[in-house]
This record gives structure tokens, C-alpha cells and sequence, in this order.
């Protein structure tokens, strides 16, 4: 371990906390001024197991929201079409008072809570807990629908537990073949880099999955540029070849899983050469990944939203877990893998009870005992307790249709982040009454009726469960703007003015995380052996932890999987194609993602100098051929049209993209919005609307 | 001459553009809020390789011998300094001299500033801001024998490498290494 000392300026002190942007959690200290409290700058935290004092630039100038001149420090609520400063009371006052008139003329269910995960797991419990148990809806769902549903619901079909990666980082410096599948990793985890860049310094081979050349992409053996929305098409070809050169486990597939036969015969029909007329990849690459693969003693798939974010993504993610179970590459040293989540807290927050089907520590809302468990440790009745609500997408279609009357949105942005935004913001519009809690004014604050200032990560504490499954601590470092209130104590005082205070009385995280150990506890997600202390002591805790004495459980199925009978569940996929596909009036695919300087809706990172000035506006990157036939020249206007929106973006003509492909990063609002374009189309299982692929048409503006 | 007992190492093929470096480096206490180092697009538009671009602190500067004022002082442990702001004319000699564009002018206060290896963190052996967050690694700072092995393995894997990547994109990482091996 580094045992490097850290620098500490003269009338400074460091406060250890981890980033508040991705999911890699980066640990790192905050500078902070002795006598003015403020905080000035970061310090590398070298010590930290997962990233040892590497950050991306997101998370050096991550600090700088803090005393950002943007931040929302008093209550405003909208008079005359206007939002106008307000007094604490007076916009408590009104919500609580909206929240009543609303459910007693519409139902409590008119009335619901949209969250996010870029917030402690105290928070995002809570936020469950205020929806059912203050508001008594069921309609509460959160922005994770976005971005990790269909990976939860892949492993969880497959393995019967999901955490985001079976392993830890670590790992990856044991395998000898590594698939990233959909991950643009060098710009959205950018720290994950050092594990797969050492991994390829000794020997390991690495196929990418992209349709774009990433700077990852540009390294691999292997790098599949597949057409998007093809991704279960391609694995289906490489299971074929796993099988037919004999790379299975037999002995694994017999004793640890289920389904090969149905597996196997559905496989059969996918041959190099048919998969690559799909794909769009050649015959002989897919051969040569999957050998590459196949022939490794330890190999680790990785895979995120390039996969997920489609009307299939569970079905993608299920084919990687086929892989993985197929050659038997999981449960040990060097063998396993997963999702790279991308929110902060992504896997803490999915797992306490944000969602629309979930009660805290991973159980479903729907299972009797687990109703019973949650109802007593929160010291209700069961039958209180409300049932399954829609999920994001529907609850925003539900608001557009004005099934949903009012809502609360805590942590989320969703005027950027959902999909088809021209319906979303109508809607959003058109609710009687919306309640945005955030610290910056968001493009969804600025629909608001009431726009209630809350802190940023670094004026409170907690804890965060990293892309891994480790739960770790955020600590304060600063103090709020005077009067301004942090999530969970705008929960409790809106829920002691609609007469449920009684069960919110907090006065620290501490308590919330002591409840929510206790909620949790005998879950699948169980955190009741963690602590505060053990968290701090050890580098954080791995999930289950069901004992205090209890280590931790970095390693994911070494013996069994979660379902009754210990055993994974393979499951055969048929190719199916994307909601749209490329016609004669919309003659190309567009797909969607990140950039390495911004971070989801752009909310924080759009306001910081740094990250502007590398990439102020979002892009069209276009393949030179396609260019050429559009009479689009680089750094021109171009206007691109789907069939539920258009807007016009400056080209940026790149060889490093497939012709029939165009991308667009979706980190801006309004005019400049991404998601203007994107198709709504779900999944069947998750709900996750298909962002990454959609018919769309262009022509020079 | 003292020798440092750590150097900075530069493996340019493992840059992803991230610029955290750049970021970094305006953090450094002493940098007055301007970074210092460089992130270039090898082949814009035709591939996504990137390079780092930091002072390398050469033996026999360049900018050192170019400056008329004596302004740019190299520390004992090598380091090579921005002008000392009392003796700095302001002649831009040193812009025009370095081969690798590291000096800067500062036109507003009419002095030169570039990379001084965060001095103030280094000479207490804490590595400087751009090696410490570097996320894929592309700089580190490591021991003087570390980096030779690792040259020595480099020089190897180009001589029985080199071909070009799946697509066909061929870079110039092997030219600047070559370049910044001296």
C-alpha cells in the first residue's frame, strides 16, 4: 500500500471523502480553509484501494460546485409565471399543503416521487420511505430506471442476486482475456483504466464491443464495431463458436447452471456468417474473439449502457452472463465482471427502495414477508404500505397524460435525461403542482412550481455502495448556505407538516444508515454488519454483510448463486431487432452517450469552467463517407431529425465511427438536447427506454 | 548535479484525452490557477489517440540557454523552473526556442510561466498533480530505474510490434516516443 503523506497548505486541513460523480466512487480529500470554512481545492488521497489518487477531470474540479455563485440558497416558488424567492415556511407550507389537496381530490397515487442516485444511501432510503410512508403512494421511481435497470434485472434472472460487478477492480489484474461490451470506460470510468491498461501489460487480450473506435476500442486484439442494437445478434455468434470449438466448461455448465440445452440449440442457428449479415461485424473477427476468449485460463466481461440502454437490454446483458457461465469464467480469482455503473451511487441507490418494485435491502414489494419486515422496522401497519408503481418512463408518461397530478423530484433531471424530452417536458409542464429539490436550477427546477435548495454532496455524510458493491463514506466537509437544508431533512419537515413526522424524527445520517441496516437486514442487499467505523476502518465493506463480524463479500458466486437451488440459469435469446430500424425515410442509426468532462444531464458539470472549456456544446460525430454524402463539411451545422424531434449540432466528421452510425453526447437541455431524438421504446422486463439505437435522418442546416 | 530520486514517466500510448492532467495542474498551490501541460489529438478526426505534452525537463534546456536574463533557474535536483518573475524581460525567447512548445507567455503580466514539475510537492517527495491523478497511468512518477526497464521493455515491443490496429489506424505514438526517450 502507498503510504505517501499528503500535502497540506498553511491554514488548510484535508477532509477524506470520496468524488460525487460516477460510479467509481474515487476517494479523495477536499482542501479545506481553517478559519473561513470553505473549501478551496482537492488533494490525491493515494491510500485509497480503488483508485490510489487518480482522478478524471470531473472529479479535480468536482470541488468547484460547492461555492458555486449558481447555487439555489433560498426557497422560490412561482408567482405570476415567475419563480420568485420565498421564505422556508412558506414553500414547506405550500408543498405540504399542494401534496394534501391533490391526494384528496386525485388519490394518493396522484402524487408522486421521482429520485436519483447521485445521493447517499440515506438518502435514497429515505426518499422510499417518505413516498410510502408520508405520501402513501406508490408512485415512486427514480432516474436508475435510466441507466441500470436492465443490468439488475439481467443478473438477477441469471443469478438470482445482482450486484453491479461480481468482483473487485482488482481483479481485472488477474485475467487473462478481458471483453468490455457497450462501455465507452476510458471517458465514463476513466480511474477503471489503470486496472485494464496493467491487465494488458501483462499479456491480457481485450475485445471491445463498440460501434465507435473509443480510445479503449482503439487498443483492443479485438474490436467488434457492431451495428447498434445488434448486441445480442453478435453474442449469439460468439456463443456459437464457444461452443462448436469446444471452449465450454462441462463441468461447470453441469453442476453450477441451468438451460444449456435450450441454450445450446438456440445458438446453433446464429453461425459466424449469418451473425455477421446482422452485425454487420465480419465472420472472422467474431471467430477470433471468441476464441480469444475461449482459449483464456481467466477471462472477465464488463459491460454498460451501450448494451443496457435498449429495448433488449436485458436480453444483451443475459447473453454476456451466458458467456461468462458458458466458459465457467466466473465465482473465481481473474473470472467474473459486470456493469460499470454509471451514477454515483447506482448500486446503493437501487437497492433500498427508490424503486417503483422494491423495498429496502433488495426485496420486492410484492413478497408478503418482505412487506411485513419493512412495515414493522419503519413501525407501520403492512397493509399501509403501497404496492408496485409505474416506473420512470411511464410514470413521465403518465404525468403527460395527466394521470399524475403532482410530483416531487429529489436528485434527478429528468427535462434532460428521459428520453423523447419533447413529451416528458409537456408533461412536466402540465403537472398541477412539481417539486424540485436541488442545489443548481435545473432545466426541470425551472418548470417548477416550487424549487426547494438543497446541499451538495460535501455538506453532508454518508454512504455510497461503489460500481463493486463497497460501500464506502462521504464525509463533510463543508457547511450548507445559511438555511439550506439537505434532502433528508426537507423529507422530514414536509412529512411533520402532512402529519407523519413521528416517523422521521432524525437529527443525523447516522440514524437513517441505523434503520436502514435493520431494514435491509436478511435482504438480498443485507448492510446490517456495516458501519460507519468498519466502513472508515477497512476501506469499506462489500455487500452482504450480514453480521458485523461478517467480512464482506468482494467476490461474488465462489460457491453458489442466489437462486434457491445455487444455481445460475442460463437463458437461450433470439435476436430481435431494435423499435426502429433504419428505413428509407430515416436512413441511419443514432446513437447516444457520454463525454469524459460531463456528467449525466450536465447539471453540475456544465456550470464548471474547466469542463466547458473543453467541450461547450454537444456534437455530431459522422462517418467521412457519410459526410461527403450529405455535403456536410467538419464543423458545419447539421440538422438531425427522428420521428419525435429534431435539432441542429455542429459536425464533427471522424473515421473512428461506423458510416451507418451517428452519435451524439446527451449531456445539455433544451434546444441542445439529445434526448429530443431518442426513442421511448422499453424493455419489456426493466422498462429501460432505448436510448442507444434509433432510426434518424440528417441534411445540412 | 543532484539527481532526483523519482522522474516523471511518460507512456503516451496509454493517454485516453481525459486532460485530467490539465485540471490537475491548475490545482497545484504554485501554478496560480494555469496548467502547464498539454493534451494533443495525434490524428484528429482519424484516430482517438491523445498524448500527453509535459516539460521533460531537458539536461541542456533549450529555454535556459535562449534566456538573455539568466531568469529560468534549474533546481539542484534538475528541475527546470518558470522565469523568476524579478529577472524575466519578457522576450518570449524561450517560447520560440523550446521544441515542444512548453513555455507560455503570459501577455498580461509579461512573464513566462511553464511546467515546474509542482516543485513545491516534489522537493518533499509527494508526486506532482498531473502523475498523481492521471487515471490511465499515461504519466507516472516512479524511480529513475523503473523507467529505464520500462523504456527498455517499450523499445522491445516496437521493434516486434508496430503493426497497425484492426482498423487500420496507424499512429505516431512510436515517433514521439522515440522523440521523448532521447
Amino acid at each position: 500500500m502507498n503510504t505517501l503523506l499528503n500535502k497540506v497548505e498553511p491554514g488548510e486541513h484535508l477532509v477524506p471523502t470520496h468524488c460525487c460523480y460516477c460510479g467509481m466512487q474515487c476517494a479523495m480529500y477536499l482542501r479545506v480553509q481553517n478559519d473561513s470554512g470553505k473549501v478551496v481545492g482537492v488533494e490525491p488521497r493515494y491510500d485509497f484501494p480503488v483508485n490510489k489518487g487518480k482522478l478524471c477531470p470531473k472529479g479535480v474540479t468536482a470541488y468547484q460546485t460547492i461555492h458555486h455563485p449558481d447555487r439555489l440558497t433560498t426557497p422560490l416558488i412561482r408567482r405570476n409565471g415567475k419563480l420568485e424567492p420565498a421564505s422556508w415556511d412558506e414553500a414547506l407550507d405550500l408543498v405540504a399543503g399542494k401534496i394534501i389537496e391533490i391526494q384528496k381530490r386525485h388519490g394518493k397515487d396522484a402524487f408522486a416521487v421521482f429520485g436519483g442516485v447521485s445521493m447517499t444511501n440515506e438518502k435514497c432510503y429515505l426518499a422510499g420511505k417518505f413516498a410510502r410512508v408520508a405520501l402513501g403512494t406508490a408512485n415512486i421511481d427514480y432516474n436508475g430506471r435510466f441507466c441500470m435497470s436492465a443490468a439488475a434485472a439481467g443478473a438477477n434472472k441469471a443469478f438470482g442476486i445482482d450486484r453491479g460487478l461480481f468482483n473487485p477492480w482488482s481483479d481485472i489484474l488477474l485475467a487473462d482475456a478481458i471483453l468490455i461490451s457497450g462501455s465507452n470506460t476510458s471517458e465514463c470510468h476513466p480511474t477503471a483504466i489503470q486496472y485494464f491498461w496493467q491487465a494488458r501489460d501483462r499479456g491480457a487480450k481485450l475485445i471491445v464491443i463498440d460501434p465507435r473506435e473509443t480510445p479503449i476500442a482503439r487498443v483492443a486484439d479485438v474490436h467488434l464495431a457492431l451495428r447498434p442494437g445488434t448486441d445480442s445478434a453478435l453474442l449469439n455468434g460468439i456463443l456459437h463458436v464457444i461452443i462448436a470449438d469446444g471452449y465450454t466448461d462441462e463441468e461447470f455448465i453441469a453442476t453450477r447452471t441451468n438451460g444449456y440445452e435450450q441454450l445450446k440449440a438456440t445458438v446453433a442457428a446464429y453461425t459466424p456468417e449469418r451473425v455477421a449479415e446482422i452485425t454487420g461485424v465480419p465472420a472472422g473477427k467474431i471467430i477470433r474473439a471468441a476464441r480469444l476468449f475461449g482459449q483464456a485460463a481467466t477471462g472477465m466481461a464488463f459491460y454498460a449502457r451501450g448494451i443496457e440502454q435498449h429495448s433488449k437490454g436485458v436480453e444483451n446483458v443475459l447473453q454476456h452472463l451466458n458467456l461468462l457461465l458458458l466458459t465457467g469464467k466466473i465465482g473465481k480469482p481473474g473470472c467474473g465482471g459486470g456493469t460499470l455503473t454509471g451514477q454515483g451511487n447506482g448500486q446503493g441507490g437501487r437497492e433500498h427502495g427508490q424503486k417503483a418494485d422494491q423495498l429496502p435491502g433488495y426485496r420486492s414489494i410484492l413478497d408478503p414477508a418482505a412487506r411485513a419486515h419493512v412495515a414493522k422496522v419503519w413501525g407501520i401497519l403492512e397493509p399501509e404500505l403501497p404496492g408496485k408503481g409505474l416506473s420512470a418512463y411511464e410514470l413521465l408518461a403518465a404525468v403527460e397524460r395527466g394521470e399524475v397530478k403532482g410530483m416531487y423530484v429529489v436528485c434527478s433531471n429528468p427535462a434532460v435525461s428521459a428520453p423523447n424530452s419533447n413529451l416528458v417536458n409537456r408533461g412536466l409542464e402540465n403537472l398541477d403542482f412539481l417539486v424540485v429539490a436541488d442545489f443548481f436550477l435545473s432545466e426541470t427546477a425551472e418548470l417548477a412550481d416550487v424549487v426547494l435548495p438543497t446541499t451538495v454532496w460535501a455538506e453532508d455524510e454518508g454512504t455510497t455502495t461503489n460500481a463493486e458493491g463497497r460501500v464506502i463514506k462521504i464525509n463533510k466537509a463543508a457547511e450548507p448556505p445559511p438555511g439550506v437544508m439537505t434532502d433528508w431533512q426537507l423529507f422530514r419537515e414536509i412529512a411533520k407538516r402532512l402529519g407523519r413526522g413521528q416517523y422521521f424524527r432524525y437529527e443525523k445520517p447516522a440514524e437513517i444508515f441505523e434503520e436502514l441496516r435493520r431494514a435491509s437486514q436478511g435482504g438480498i442487499a443485507d448492510y446490517y454488519g456495516i458501519s460507519y467505523e468498519r466502513v472508515e476502518r477497512e476501506h469499506g465493506v462489500f455487500w452482504p454483510c450480514p453480521t458485523p463480524d461478517h467480512p464482506g463479500v468482494p467476490r461474488m458466486f465462489e460457491e453458489r448463486f442466489g437462486h434457491p437451488d445455487g444455481k445460475a440459469q442460463l437463458h437461450a435469446v433470439e435476436f430481435r431487432p431494435a423499435g426502429e430500424t433504419p428505413d428509407a425515410e430515416f436512413p441511419l442509426i443514432l446513437t447516444t452517450g457520454r463525454v469524459v468532462f460531463h456528467y449525466l444531464s450536465g447539471n453540475q458539470t456544465r456550470r464548471v469552467g474547466f469542463l466547458m472549456e473543453q467541450c461547450p456544446e454537444p456534437y455530431l460525430e459522422i462517418h467521412p463517407q457519410t459526410a461527403a454524402k450529405h455535403c456536410i463539411l467538419d464543423q458545419t451545422p447539421v440538422r438531425v431529425i427522428t420521428r419525435r424531434g429534431a435539432m441542429v449540432l455542429k459536425a464533427r466528421v471522424v473515421q473512428t465511427i461506423r458510416p451507418d452510425t451517428l452519435f451524439i453526447p446527451y449531456h445539455w437541455g433544451k434546444a441542445l438536447a439529445a434526448n429530443q431524438l431518442t426513442n421511448p421504446e422499453l424493455d419489456p422486463v426493466c422498462r429501460m427506454p432505448e436510448f442507444k439505437a434509433c432510426a434518424v435522418r440528417i441534411e445540412p442546416a | 548535479m543532484l539527481t532526483l530520486p523519482k522522474v516523471l514517466f511518460i507512456d503516451f500510448e496509454r493517454c485516453i484525452g481525459c486532460r485530467s492532467c490539465q485540471a490537475a495542474c491548475i490545482e497545484c498551490g504554485g501554478h496560480e490557477s494555469t496548467y502547464r501541460n498539454y493534451v494533443i489529438p495525434v490524428a484528429p478526426g482519424l484516430s482517438t489517440q491523445t498524448v500527453p505534452m509535459t516539460c521533460f525537463h531537458c539536461k541542456d534546456p533549450a529555454c535556459v540557454r535562449v534566456c538573455p536574463a539568466g531568469a529560468i533557474e534549474i533546481t539542484p535536483e534538475g528541475t527546470v523552473l518558470s522565469a523568476a518573475k524579478e529577472k524575466c524581460m519578457g522576450c518570449r525567447n524561450c517560447t520560440l526556442a523550446c521544441p515542444f512548445g512548453i513555455p507560455k507567455f503570459d501577455f498580461e503580466k509579461k512573464i513566462m510561466y511553464k511546467c515546474d514539475l509542482c516543485y513545491d510537492r516534489t522537493k518533499d517527495g509527494l508526486p506532482p498533480m498531473c502523475a498523481s491523478v492521471c487515471p490511465s497511468e499515461a504519466l507516472q512518477w516512479i524511480e529513475q530505474d523503473e523507467a529505464m526497464e520500462k523504456k527498455r521493455r517499450r523499445k522491445v515491443t516496437q521493434i516486434l510490434g508496430g503493426a497497425p490496429s484492426e482498423t487500420g489506424v496507424h499512429t505516431i505514438t512510436g515517433w514521439l516516443n522515440s522523440v521523448a526517450g532521447r
